[in-house]
């Protein structure tokens, strides 16, 4: 009781609030005609993208409600080389969420080591009786296809691990190419032939030219501090100015490796298929439909179908082309995956089991743009053994000009098998 | 027979059927609603009659608050939930005295008032009412309040000293007060109640 | 359905020859004014539950109902037949003729309770001598219903409910006579319509100024609102439903049309609440104190108004008695439950000391003017 108000005041000022607002604008909104601006990662369903699960069960474990049913069962793989030990995988048999148990807590999405769980902001999926709650794994896989792309990365961001991994894989690879074409050229008697007939797909991409992220330009960093900017602003810019002049730099090197290098044109890279969104193979989509599935799953795997069949009519082209080839086989489409969605993903993913036919499928799509990008032909046929040795002079030369030991480790570790290739290109040519 | 007659014998009927389902229904509740439908009954009788005034008092009285307070009491105290009987060893006992009461009474009352001639029915105004008991009747009138009052204070008397004669139940109601009142008078009956000596252990005494 | 007939419909019959003999004094027709009666019970009650939602919604800025009918104004007319569809649920343990009966002897009572109120000039079923002490009466009765529920359903909770609404409905019964009497006392008459009358009547102590009895009478209406607040069970005095503690008090076990019937029950108990204090202290169908409908001029204002001045008679009333049921909602939505003790408390010690002390003022004002 307030001590000092005369009583009734209490009551009238009660009064007064309610009635205030009797007269103000109710805040409801009228849902089902009018709609809310969601916010894009809204936890509205979770999403199964069942390429990438590999029964590890840690969703199902993790599961506070005990909501999520996996069955599966193992399977042998043959041996994706000759002489290789066969494998064992995990086949998904059924992957179900009953979302009448669900609290969306969102512990399974975040325990997910693969990818293969999203939250997608669709929402209404109420149904009229409890059982139909239960989404099965076909149905997991259409909220797939709802999942937003994640956002792009700021302007200079450091770029995730795996992808500038993978960026210095793909650059290396060009390296040895370049340094292995530069060789038969060299050995062969008529080096235009090859290079006459190779098809000019168009030169290396600006994107392709990697630079370490991590540095930036001194000297436009201390100008624009001079200038007052902030110096995380300044820093950005300076990293960007550092990124530029060095892509500009490398170019100027590539092109000045002579008219040879040009000779080069890689020949059509499975990622150069970039399809139009809208393509799909319409045979498979009207096969799809006539089984039954949902239409917009029919049309996601009749844009995966169509994809594989352009990039094999391609390297089947490409081969003809080239005779035995320069490298048909080139890796992945790697930068479009930066900002990759699972359905970007999963296309990526479709055309590497195209290219790599009945070797062991890839399961995840991030393994995918890391390590199943294969070498070039020739130089991925050379098997070189002892991957933990490195190149000393490299690794000293390289700490010495400040680079971290890590990259100067990776780098020293590539060059040196660069060397031990090369050296086993050589005795092949000697006898 | 006028229509008056007919409804005057249902509702005569209705008053003593529910009378007779009162004293014979095992059920204390069905009992107690089964006096309720008498009373209405007996409020009827008097509508029939056209004393619409009394009629309405009794519903008032008798209906909205004896029948009701009844049923209160028997919910507060013993009444059976449910389908569950109470019923005492004494029918035949109580059978024979109701039926002597019974006949005694129209006896008495055939005897007293059989003779007179039957009148037209008219009952009084509502202002002549009035007039009667504040003129004629303003004595009686005033020594039953008296009596309706000293029934009043006697019941206060026996319901404090019962709560007074039980020391917890005092303190409890102290502190609920104190609520509402004054909260550092809460706070020390509090720590007299936790302490169990000092200010109650005196009032206990 | 014995129970019913004696508290409810005997009154009734008996007074039907004496309807019928002062039938041609009436200008509508007596069938046509009950059927009126029961309109304005089962309408009545609806547009109060429409207006409790949609003024308790824009009060917690919510739309309240909007999709039944236009506005949502057919929302309780979907209730209801929600109602009917339901499964009336029996519990196994309860006494099934008590649990049945009980509802009806909540509702009957509050229809009849209609009978005597005049909606307008000219425009009641019936103009008892005694009215306003039959409203009292019917309404006294409705507690039967309540504990008759709550004992029969075999659930603690609806116990206590009961238990709760007969020492509420006793307790609150006391002051809301007290404040009718000192109304009684005042006009002269215990007759709804002859009330009416006194106050178009009425001159403040002489002066020649026409007041309605609200004025004269603040303390013994507030007395009364709240009073018929409490008998109604409604927000802040509804601890016998008290869904935060009793489930839903007496009415936890019930369901389907059962439960439809006690709501009714509810609404239909405010609208005549309302109605009664609108004839008791707000001049009943009078637009303005001391002055006159129009078409009706030459009796004062009160009776043989032609159609225009019925219609707009009862218009007026019904727009005094939406009010008071809006003034109703208005509270519930302001005000927290009370505590079972402050209940009594403010019964006992509060409203029953200050009606007799209205009940005095009044009568002293009486015998000196």
């Amino acid at each position: 009781m307030a001590p000092s108000a005369p009583p009734g005041i209490g009551l009238l000022k009660g009064l007064g609030v309610t009635i205030k607002h009797l007269f103000q604008r109710p805040s409801t909104l009228m849902y089902p005609h009018e709609r809310d601006v969601l916010a894009p990662r809204t936890r509205g369903v979770i999403a199964l993208m069942d390429e990438n699960c590999t029964v590890c069960m840690l969703c199902s474990r993790e599961c506070p409600d005990w909501c999520i049913y996996i069955e599966s069962h193992k399977e042998t793989v043959p041996p994706a080389k000759e002489g290789g030990r066969a494998r064992t995988r995990n086949v998904l048999d059924r992957f179900a969420i009953d979302f009448s148990l669900c609290m969306y807590c969102g512990i399974c999405v975040e325990v997910c080591p693969f990818d293969a769980l999203w939250w997608s902001p669709e929402f209404e999926y109420s149904e009229y009786e409890m059982g139909s709650l239960l989404h099965e794994m076909d149905k997991l896989r259409e909220w797939a296809d709802t999942v937003p792309p994640p956002p792009p990365l700021d302007e200079g961001a450091v770029l995730p691990a795996e992808v500038s991994d993978a960026l210095a894989k793909v650059e290396k690879e060009r390296e040895l190419a370049a340094a292995k074409e530069l060789e038969a050229k060299q050995a062969a008697e008529a080096p235009a032939e090859t290079a006459g007939d190779a098809p000019k797909k168009g030169k290396a991409a600006e994107p392709e030219i990697h630079v370490k992220a991590g540095e930036i330009d001194q000297e436009a960093f201390d100008r624009l501090i001079a200038e007052g900017k902030s110096e995380r602003m300044a820093r950005s810019k300076a990293k960007a100015a550092y990124v530029k002049k060095e892509k500009a730099r490398l170019l100027a090197e590539a092109e000045a490796a002579g008219g040879d290098a040009e000779a080069e044109s890689p020949a059509p890279k499975a990622a150069e298929v970039k399809v139009d969104a809208g393509e799909i193979d319409q045979e498979t989509f009207d096969r799809l439909i006539a089984e039954g599935k949902p239409e917009r799953m029919a049309r996601a795997k009749a844009k995966a179908a169509y994809v594989k069949k352009e990039k094999a009519r391609l390297r089947a082209e490409a081969e003809s082309d080239t005779g035995e080839g320069t490298g048909a086989d080139e890796p992945a489409e790697v930068p479009s995956e930066l900002g990759a969605s699972p359905e970007a993903a999963r296309q990526a993913l479709d055309a590497d089991g195209a290219a790599t036919d009945d070797d062991a499928a890839p399961e995840v799509a991030a393994e995918a743009a890391t390590t199943e990008a294969p070498a070039a032909r020739k130089l991925g046929d050379i098997h070189v053994e002892g991957a933990g040795e490195i190149d000393q002079e490299v690794f000293d030369q390289l700490v010495a000009e400040g680079k971290s030991e890590r990259i100067a480790r990776a780098k020293a570790k590539a060059a040196w098998v660069k060397k031990q290739k090369q050296a086993k290109l050589d005795e092949e040519g000697g006898a | 027979m006028t229509g008056h007659d007919l409804v005057f014998v249902a509702v005569g009927l209705l008053t003593a059927g529910g009378a007779v389902f009162t004293v014979t229904s095992k059920n204390l509740m069905h009992a107690a609603l089964f006096f309720a439908v008498t009373l209405g009954g007996i409020a009827g009788v008097f509508l029939t009659l056209a004393a619409d005034f009394l009629a309405l008092v009794q519903i008032v009285v008798y209906v909205g608050a004896v029948a009701v307070l009844f049923m209160f009491g028997l919910m507060l105290t013993r009444a059976p939930i449910g389908r569950e009987a109470l019923d005492g060893q004494n029918r035949g006992l109580a059978m024979a005295v109701a039926g002597g009461l019974f006949v005694v009474l129209s006896t008495l009352v055939i005897g007293a008032f059989g003779d007179l001639p039957t009148a037209e029915v008219t009952g009084p105004r509502i202002d002549d009412l009035g007039i009667a008991i504040f003129a004629d009747w303003v004595l009686p009138f005033e020594v039953l309040s008296m009596l309706l009052l000293a029934a009043l204070i006697g019941a206060i008397v026996l319901a404090r000293r019962e709560s007074g004669e039980s020391g917890e139940e005092l303190t409890v109601t102290r502190i609920e007060m104190a609520q509402d009142r004054d909260p550092e008078a809460l706070e020390r009956e509090q720590a007299a109640l936790t302490s169990g000596s000092g200010g109650t252990g005196e009032e206990h005494a | 359905m014995m129970l019913l007939v004696t508290s409810g419909v005997a009154p009734y019959l008996a007074q039907a020859e004496s309807i019928l003999d002062v039938g041609d004094t009436f200008i509508v027709p007596l069938l046509l004014k009950l059927a009126f009666v029961l309109g304005i019970f089962f309408v009545g009650p609806l547009v109060a539950g429409y207006l409790e939602h949609k003024a308790m919604g824009r009060m917690q800025h919510r739309r309240g109902p909007v999709e039944a009918g236009p506005f949502g104004t057919l929302q309780l007319v979907a209730d209801g037949i929600k109602f009917i569809q339901k499964e009336d649920l029996i519990p196994s343990a309860a006494d099934k003729w008590v649990f049945a009966m009980a509802p009806g002897v909540a509702l009957v009572p509050a229809m009849l309770a209609l009978l005597v109120i005049p909606f307008g000039p000219g425009v009641f079923a019936l103009d008892l001598e005694l009215g306003l002490f039959y409203v009292l009466a019917a309404s006294s009765v409705s507690v039967l219903g309540v504990l008759m529920g709550g004992w029969s359903s075999a659930n603690k909770f609806s116990l206590f409910g009961g238990l709760r609404a007969g020492g509420q409905l006793i307790a609150y019964e006391l002051p809301l006579i007290l404040a009718a009497i000192a109304v009684a006392v005042q006009a002269g008459t215990l007759s709804l319509v002859g009330i009416v009358e006194a106050q178009a009547e009425f001159m403040l102590f002489g002066t020649g100024i026409n007041l309605w009895y609200v004025i004269p009478q603040l303390l013994g209406f507030g007395i009364f609102f709240v009073a018929a607040l409490a008998e109604l069970s409604r927000p802040p005095f509804d601890m016998p439903i008290g869904d935060s503690e009793l489930v839903f008090g007496y009415m936890t076990e019930y369901s389907g049309i059962k439960y439809a019937m006690y709501m009714l029950t509810e609404y239909a108990g405010m609208v005549t609440m309302s109605a009664l204090m609108v004839v008791l202290y707000l001049g009943g169908w009078q637009l303005l104190p001391g002055v006159p409908l129009p078409g009706c001029e030459a009796a004062g204002g009160l009776f043989d108004c032609g159609v225009t001045g019925t219609l707009l008679g009862v218009g007026v009333m019904l727009g005094k008695i939406l009010l008071l049921v809006f003034v109703m909602v208005w509270l519930r939505v302001a005000y927290p439950r009370l505590r079972e003790d402050q209940l009594q408390r403010i019964a006992w010690l509060v409203m029953v000391p200050l009606a007799l002390l209205n009940l005095a003022l009044v009568t002293i004002a009486k015998v000196v003017y």
